[in-house]
């Protein structure tokens, strides 16, 4: 299965952006419904569509999807079933390692789940990463949605940091 | 009871902020050494703590005892959300600190409620810290002082047993 769903995944294409919105926002949907502090703003989906097309052309992100079965129609593209996105940065000489590949968000339609695709997606997203000269790779989740903790760490990542916050207007 | 005197840092204020911000790393990455600094940390922290004290958007707050010895700093930032999920501005302390020999004696209480208060004047109504897994003192102390988990941060190493967690 893992091989299949491997087979699956793909580099994002410009022809992919509508169907990226859509799951991408459907992915900050099931965030904020685990995760009630991280609810949408009400203009993330007018910002999603502008931000897709210029993360595509950034050459220090990384834009995959994963595709599902073709309905069998002549000329049908198989659908977008999932997406990963990553980022790599350099950031500033503090810790010893400069050079971090982000995991940044990772997400497949609940109708398709179960079949490795969220797994083919993180291990494609990690060796392109540590492709473009990633030490470390970094992934954050919101504790509330632990099925991606869960996921996460299978594939070897290890809790680093917790991540707490506390609203003003209660001190 | 009267605590130490809290108050803004200035830049004569630097060299002691580097001492307690290495004494704090040295601490961090003797229980995690995937906290361990790199060759020019110090020269960068130097830097930036120069352009922080310049920066409105950054606010460093230090404990002094007698007017003269810095026991603990605080350091905080306000920045955009990420554009997507609230909040739309958010508070963020990276850093705080309290010497050994001057712990429980509710300096950091003092130092978190200073940088709270100068985050609440500048309109922020939400602040996020990240705190180190292997450090249970520290998490415990925050979840004491009422904040909460919202997420986890996890990593691996490229190379085959680079780094790992403390206890793995």
């Amino acid at each position: 299965m893992a091989t299949e769903a491997r087979s699956a995944v793909r580099a994002a294409r410009r022809s992919d952006l509508q169907a990226l919105a859509d799951l991408r926002m459907r992915f900050l949907g099931e965030v904020a419904h685990a995760e009630p502090r991280l609810r949408l703003l009400a203009d993330a989906r007018a910002r999603t569509e502008q931000t897709l097309p210029v993360w595509m052309g950034q050459d220090d992100r990384i834009l995959i999807v994963a595709e599902g079965e073709a309905s069998g129609e002549d000329d049908a593209a198989a659908p977008i079933v999932g997406y990963a996105m990553g980022l790599f940065s350099t950031v500033p000489p503090v810790l010893r390692h400069t050079h971090v590949g982000e995991i940044l968000e990772i997400y497949v339609l609940p109708d398709v789940r179960g079949k490795g695709l969220a797994g083919a997606l993180l291990d494609v997203l990690t060796e392109a990463l540590t492709g473009r000269g990633a030490e470390v790779l970094r992934a954050a989740a919101p504790i509330a949605g632990n099925a991606d903790v869960a996921r996460i760490e299978r594939a070897g990542y290890q809790p680093l940091q917790y991540v707490l916050e506390r609203r003003l207007d209660t001190v | 009871m009267e605590g130490v005197p809290i108050r803004n840092a200035r830049r004569g204020d630097i060299p002691s902020l580097l001492l307690l911000w290495n004494a704090m790393m040295k601490e961090i990455s003797a229980t995690d050494s995937r906290f361990a600094l790199h060759a020019r940390a110090q020269e960068h922290q130097t830097a930036q703590f120069q352009r922080w004290l310049q920066d409105e958007k950054h606010l460093i707050v230090v404990a002094e005892e007698g007017g003269r010895l810095i026991t603990g700093f605080a350091i905080a930032s306000v920045t955009a959300g990420n554009g997507w999920q609230i909040p739309v501005r958010v508070g963020r302390i990276s850093d705080i600190y309290v010497a050994a020999p001057r712990r429980r004696q509710g300096v950091a209480r003092r130092l978190t409620g200073r940088l709270l208060d100068l985050l609440y004047e500048t309109g922020v109504g939400t602040v996020r810290l990240s705190v180190a897994v292997g450090n249970d003192g520290a998490h415990a102390f925050w979840r004491s002082m009422g904040w909460d988990d919202l997420e986890v941060v996890l990593q691996k190493g490229v190379e085959p047993g680079q780094e790992t967690a403390p206890g793995a």
